[in-house]
């Protein structure tokens, strides 16, 4: 009798948790919302850059690598940025430490791929991450441009 | 005459888990890809990995087999043996002293037999890149099949490389490779 008795009870909470709402998150159907400060892939907005090299620098696991030449207007320009996704650990720090804000987090996080070298992240790459994730966020492109243009102004001012 | 000869001395080729006589049916003109797409379709969709954690991604990696994120809607189920698994999601930082132990308990898993590198550590040793101690990338130890960067990746993450190798799996029964992109 006891036994029924169980039975009855374990179904109980088996049916009791029927009409409560699902908390699975049905991921590759639905894509989950992640919070604003969400440290995904980095984005890189090359014409912001003035190749400090401080994200390389403070980088923990030295990941990031950058090149530029200096142009006619004496200043520095982006040649190349790659980072290499193997040993970045998104820890923030690059998008920290960038005075001009080249480098930020998105929320991308596919990333997984069948070999290595395909993890090796390029200026290219970054850059159209940035468009993706603006696409996404319903950002305007053009906020990237006129941060450019500020920068500009603030450096006439000085 | 001659050229039937040299036909038949020709080494035969041997069907995996076929005895001899059926091996030389399957000589005579039998379409096997078909069977091989249905067993792809079949281990792609019921993966068993093993239950294999060795750092902070195995945290997160037992966060996407609970509820919230929820592995077996993939046919994902965790086991506790190599025995009875064909995947090893390898989450965490390997150690020197580890990677012999990943090679026997790989080598006890029966074929066919993946293996996932999740995280940064167990792609490439992570943020112990310039130690002493860990194996950099468990790609020197086994065979990887997917890799999956983070530090630690989050569960949508996880999820998403393991679609990947899935994808794989049916791709790979058609006779086809992965792109290597």
């Amino acid at each position: 009798m006891s036994g029924v008795l169980g039975l009855l009870k374990g179904l109980g909470v088996t049916l009791g948790q029927l009409p409560k709402k699902k908390v699975t998150l049905m991921y590759p159907d639905v894509q989950p919302e992640w919070p604003d400060r969400y440290r995904g892939v980095h984005k890189l907005m090359p014409d912001l850059c003035i190749v400090c090299n401080q994200c390389a620098r403070i980088c923990p696991t030295s990941c990031i690598s950058l090149s530029g030449t200096r142009g006619e207007d004496r200043k520095l320009h982006l040649e190349t940025f790659d980072i290499n996704f193997e040993i970045c650990i998104l820890c923030d720090l690059c998008t920290e430490v960038c005075p001009t804000e080249a480098i930020q987090m998105t929320d991308t996080f596919e990333l997984a791929e069948y070999n290595r070298d395909a993890i090796y992240k390029d200026m290219n790459w970054l850059t159209e991450n940035g468009k993706q994730h603006a696409l996404r966020k319903g950002l305007s492109l053009e906020s990237t441009e006129e941060a450019v243009e500020q920068n500009n102004q603030l450096e006439g001012n000085a | 005459m001659e050229v039937i000869n040299d036909y038949s001395n020709q080494p035969k080729v041997e069907f995996e888990g076929f005895t001899p006589e059926e091996s030389g049916e399957l000589q005579q003109n039998v379409f096997v890809g078909a069977l091989d797409q249905i067993k792809g379709w079949a281990r792609s969709n019921s993966l068993w990995p093993m239950t294999f954690g060795l750092a902070c991604c195995a945290i997160e990696m037992m966060g996407t087999g609970a509820s919230h994120y929820d592995l077996d809607r993939f046919g994902i189920i965790f086991r506790a043996s190599p025995r009875q698994s064909d995947c090893m999601i390898v989450a965490g930082t390997v150690t020197k002293k580890m990677a012999p132990l990943i090679k026997r308990l790989y080598d006890q898993m029966p074929e066919p037999k993946w293996v996932v590198a999740m995280g940064s550590c167990a792609t490439a040793g992570g943020p112990y890149v310039r130690s002493y101690s860990v194996v950099k990338g468990v790609d020197q130890v086994v065979p990887v099949d997917v890799y999956i960067p983070g530090c630690p990746p989050s569960p949508p993450a996880l999820i998403y490389g393991l679609n990947k190798l899935q994808e794989k799996i049916k791709l790979e029964a058609k006779g086809k490779k992965v792109p290597l992109t």
